[in-house]
């Protein structure tokens, strides 16, 4: 029972930091209808912001994160605005093979500016973890869980209330009438893909301090976001956190009544499942698939 | 519809035009003053950082042999020179890289990286009739196809975990009863797995069966959980370097550390594994294909420790046993070519088949199936923060410290 | 068109008027499969002229252009962009590593068992998976194919997990003997010739059209009397038969293969680009798409070793930008308007 417990709770905590991975690429998908291939890549760029700024000025992750925010945002503020806008009337395939082109660049880069090397960033805090009975509730894996609800909460409310927002989910829902508006597409555009680079980003410092990466870890990353992002619904930002806990709880139980490997076999037939089923995903609303709701 | 077919016709024209005339001489500019290596590394994907490990290893034996003067074959000295592809971390690339060097008429070959690339290419190797000395493909399973052109100077997979187990059973006091193992499914963590069991079992230890777990994954909680219930006294790894610092980590995290520590099959050793962990990596026990408290020196290198001081002036970083591997590979092919007078492949390939010879990386001399059964693995143990070798207790820095024994 | 404008001028001499360009329209008809009989012809004397390590290469490309091909029938023409096409590569891989493994069977005879069980396969996971549109479809393809890899990597006692799979090629287990460098390139080209020519009978039949217009708007299609539901699955299973004969015998030439290389997504993710490079919905697009990019990856490994990857990302990058609808609808389309400019593409296209 004990054993269940512990799964439990530690797939809960797994399943927050990978809906942190997943939002900004289901935002993305669901406002603009581009699959952005290189989401791992600005995991993994966030964590190596996060982790330079730890080794030079002695930064706590946490706040670290926001540092890389900001790098990451600027980046996917320019890419979008000068490579991806340029093929957004194209059919769909082609903003994938575009990123993808993107995260060979990424990586690579990463690979030379940064060496093959596994890397953490160390803290004093986040390795300990606390008792509750019998179940063990590591510490950085908590404060990554609560950072990830905090964002998503944030981003509901920005995206409700704010007139960036508001201008956010009106593009998403129909860019024409948005234009007639008055409201700015491309720069509206940017803004959105600016603010899922910088969501990555932020996850990126996260998964630094919980765990261990180095730039072959990007492609693992993108994956999970598909997969969750789907699973919750595009576009929709508690969806992403559902997926997210769901992703996690599934490989979490999977991994303690079947042998260890068959972890990740699960989860993909849960999408698969999911999908089959319920294409919208398991929080998203059927007519407005493609749109940004909350 | 008329410009496709007109590009559909220049085109088949340009394929055939470009036949006629490129084969003729076999393009080898090698001159008869150097002898050419061809290696196929990885310098990008998963294996990326390993595979620069293993360049640094062939580049420092390049510089090393050309320095004393060339490699002495049949009354010349040959200038040693080393082509360098990339073949991606995967395996049917490094073995079609095999083929070009083929092509290119260069016969002899330094591995890649990992047990799956060095088994493809071993199979080229056999069929076009080069010679590979093969540096970091440990998985016994390479050396039971009848293969004979393949040269391993590295101990085998199946010692990694087994001579952690025997310097438990040697060293550890109280003697620990029960033994977990923890396994990556890929071919050669799984063939280490099964040497250690069979050690453990032949040692006297109870073994629960072993967890397996993706591999690659950086969570392991799973494996973990289920071995929190089942109390063992050791947790032995048989992973790489990601799965093997999740498993001190996660363990940490979970409450699940077993009152003997751990033992790892291929991270400990790595500067990474200290650096990522902390104080949490204290006494985890490592095996290692070399340390630099191994015995024997050789004409290029000197000891192991001049070997170190050497790869820490050229490329500013303690020497890991990935760096020492691959010399010592491209040292076997100069030893070999030295001995056969000649740098035909099948004269080198009956030197190094009957080759005997002391070296920084130890004892170098291979059994009929082509492994490297002279020289043992050594145990390192993190302590203070450093990596030191503690077993064979002839080669020993330090004392072994048992974690269990303080109860 | 010539042969109703003679009509209205001189009805009289309809007989002689039509035939001439009824003859040349045969003939224009014709050429295309002149032309790719010619290339197969010049393929073949290739092969005389390359070395071992050219040779696998080029058998490389061959391999590729059939897969390009393959996935065009369902991504291409249909719009059904499967991202998960290498699930029929790996399922045509692995059943002919296992019965040759477990059961001794001859190379031929598991080559065609494998492309049966992947258009199978097809049929099987088509019904569910083709009633989602656009993006799910592509997703729940992928995830097929990550969960196929999975489910290989977990039954070792069949497929030898993440160990991998060995076909016995020398001693008394091997049933048929190593093709070897010349041997596979021949199989693969005569691969790539099947696919193609699978492609170009696709592309001129009725089952085509119906593809085409499933593309355009499947429920006018629909109302049209296409019946989509089995046009569709035909369409994926016809893809994944080939991918599959591919698949199978790329693992008799790798001898040992193993779950992640043959599911490996970058696999499908080359696929893609080099259909939609070349030209989606085009035979000649994926065929020229595949050549040029493997040939220019190939090269760059070579002589750019530490940056390949990089290099190679941005000209992705930038042929994607600048050719968005592919290498040869551009020529064609250049060639019929006269206006070649790139830039024009990319005013088009932008936001």
């Amino acid at each position: 029972m004990t054993a269940l417990a512990q799964a439990t709770l530690y797939g809960l905590l797994q399943g927050g930091l990978l809906a942190l991975v997943a939002v900004g690429f289901s935002l993305v998908w669901g406002v603009m209808n581009i699959i952005n291939v290189a989401q791992g890549a600005f995991v993994i760029l966030g964590a190596y912001v996060a982790w330079e700024l730890n080794a030079a000025l002695g930064l706590d992750p946490f706040l670290g994160m926001f540092g890389a925010a900001a790098v990451l945002f600027v980046l996917g503020y320019v890419v979008q605005r000068g490579l991806i806008n340029l093929i957004v009337n194209a059919p769909i395939y082609l903003t994938l093979l575009l990123t993808f082109g993107l995260d060979l660049m990424l990586v690579q880069g990463m690979n030379i500016a940064f060496t093959a090397d596994f890397r953490s960033i160390p803290t004093s805090y986040a390795g300990k973890s606390i008792a509750l009975g019998d179940v063990r509730v590591p510490l950085g894996r908590l404060l990554a869980f609560g950072v990830a609800v905090a964002v998503t909460l944030l981003l509901v409310a920005m995206v409700n209330r704010t007139r960036t927002g508001l201008s956010i989910m009106a593009t998403g829902m129909d860019r024409g009438a948005a234009r007639l508006m008055g409201i700015r597409a491309r720069h509206v555009y940017a803004l959105t893909f600016g603010l899922s680079a910088a969501l990555a980003g932020m996850a990126g410092a996260m998964v630094g301090t919980v765990g261990t990466f180095n730039p072959a870890a990007a492609g693992g990353y993108t994956l999970l976001s598909f997969v969750v992002a789907v699973l919750g619904g595009l576009g929709n930002m508690y969806g992403a956190l559902v997926g997210g806990l769901v992703i996690g709880l599934v490989e979490a139980w999977a991994g303690q009544y079947l042998s260890g490997t068959w972890v990740n076999a699960f989860a993909f037939l849960a999408l698969i499942v999911v999908l089959v089923l319920r294409p919208s995903g398991l929080v998203g609303r059927a007519f407005y698939a493609t749109r940004v709701e909350v | 519809m008329r410009l496709s077919t007109l590009l559909v016709i220049t085109s088949a024209c340009a394929l055939a035009l470009s036949g006629c005339g490129s084969k003729g001489a076999a393009q080898s500019d090698a001159g008869s003053d150097t002898l050419t290596l061809g290696a196929a590394v990885s310098l990008t994907g998963k294996l990326a950082r390993e595979g620069g490990l293993t360049k640094e290893g062939y580049e420092l034996c390049q510089s090393k042999v050309n320095a004393a003067g060339g490699v002495p074959v049949g009354g010349k000295k040959l200038k040693l020179d080393i082509q360098y592809q990339d073949d991606t971390s995967k395996p049917d690339t490094a073995a079609q890289l095999v083929e070009q060097f083929n092509d290119k008429d260069v016969k002899l070959i330094l591995s890649s990286y990992g047990s799956a690339n060095s088994e493809a290419q071993a199979a080229v190797v056999e069929r076009n009739g080069q010679v590979m000395a093969d540096s970091a493909g440990a998985d016994n399973k390479i050396f039971e196809k009848g293969y004979r052109r393949t040269f391993a100077v590295l101990s085998p997979a199946t010692e990694y975990l087994a001579s952690i187990v025997k310097s438990i059973a040697e060293l550890a006091r109280p003697k620990p009863k029960t033994i977990a193992f923890v396994s990556a499914d890929d071919g050669f963590s799984k063939t280490a797995t099964e040497g250690g069991v069979a050690e453990a079992e032949k040692q006297g230890f109870t073994v629960l069966p072993p967890q397996y777990v993706p591999n690659g994954t950086s969570d392991v909680s799973s494996a973990l959980t289920k071995l929190r219930g089942q109390r063992p006294d050791v947790i032995l790894g048989s992973v790489h370097l990601v799965e093997g610092i999740a498993i001190v980590k996660q363990a940490h995290e979970l409450g699940a550390t077993p009152a003997g520590g751990f033992g790892e099959s291929v991270a400990p050793p790595t500067p990474d594994f200290v650096k990522t962990l902390g104080s949490q990596a204290e006494n985890v026990l490592g095996s290692s294909q070399w340390t630099e408290t191994v015995k024997g020196q050789d004409k290029y290198f000197g000891t192991a420790q001049q070997y170190g001081k050497d790869i820490q002036a050229t490329y500013n970083h303690r020497p890991e046993y990935h760096n020492a591997e691959a010399t010592a590979a491209c040292l076997a092919l100069v030893l070999a070519a030295e001995k056969a007078g000649s740098t035909e492949p099948d004269k080198v390939r009956d030197a190094l088949a009957g080759l005997d010879t002391e070296s920084f990386f130890g004892r170098i001399k291979f059994d009929d199936t082509g492994k490297n059964v002279s020289k043992p693995m050594s145990v390192i143990q993190i302590q203070d923060g450093k990596a030191v070798t503690v077993w064979p207790t002839e080669a020993a820095e330090s004392k072994f410290v048992w974690p269990g024994a303080k109860q | 068109m010539g042969a109703s404008s003679a009509e209205i001028r001189t009805p009289a001499r309809t007989e002689t008027a039509t035939a001439r360009p009824r003859a040349r329209a045969r003939w224009r008809r014709l050429l295309p499969w002149a032309a790719g009989v010619l290339v197969l012809l010049a393929c073949f004397g290739l092969q005389t002229q390359l070395y071992t390590g050219q040779e696998r290469t080029v058998t490389t490309i061959f391999m590729f252009v059939a897969l390009a091909q393959a996935w065009n029938i369902i991504g291409g023409f249909a719009g059904y962009a499967s991202f998960g096409q290498v699930v029929f590569f790996g399922i045509g891989g692995y059943s002919t590593a296992v019965v040759m493994y477990h059961l001794q069977l001859n190379f031929w005879l598991a080559l065609v068992l494998s492309g049966l069980l992947a258009a199978a396969f097809g049929a099987l996971i088509g019904l569910p998976l083709l009633r989602l549109k656009g993006h799910y479809f592509a997703i729940a393809t992928l995830g097929v194919a990550e969960g196929m890899r999975e489910v290989v990597n977990n039954v070792p006692g069949l497929t030898g997990g993440g160990a991998g799979i060995s076909i016995p090629t020398v001693g008394p287990r091997a049933s048929t003997p190593y093709l070897g460098n010349d041997g596979f390139y021949i199989l693969f080209l005569l691969l790539a010739a099947l696919a193609v020519l699978v492609g170009g009978l696709v592309s001129r039949s009725k089952f085509g059209l119906a593809l085409r217009a499933i593309n355009q708007d499947e429920d006018a299609a629909g109302s049209m009397g296409v019946n989509t539901t089995r046009v569709k699955v035909a369409a994926f299973t016809l893809s994944g038969f080939l991918v599959g004969l591919v698949g199978a015998s790329y693992a008799f030439q790798q001898v040992t293969i193993f779950p992640e290389r043959l599911f490996d997504v970058d696999i499908t993710v080359l696929m893609v680009m080099m259909v939609v490079i070349g030209g989606s919905g085009t035979v000649l697009g994926p065929l020229l798409g595949a050549v040029g990019l493997q040939y220019v990856s190939e090269y760059l490994r070579q002589h750019y070793t530490d940056l390949h990857t990089f290099i190679l990302g941005a000209i992705i990058i930038a042929a994607v930008v600048l050719v968005p609808q592919g290498v040869v609808t551009y020529a064609r389309e250049a060639t019929r308007t006269r206006d070649f400019s790139l830039l024009g593409n990319v005013r088009r296209y932008r936001l």
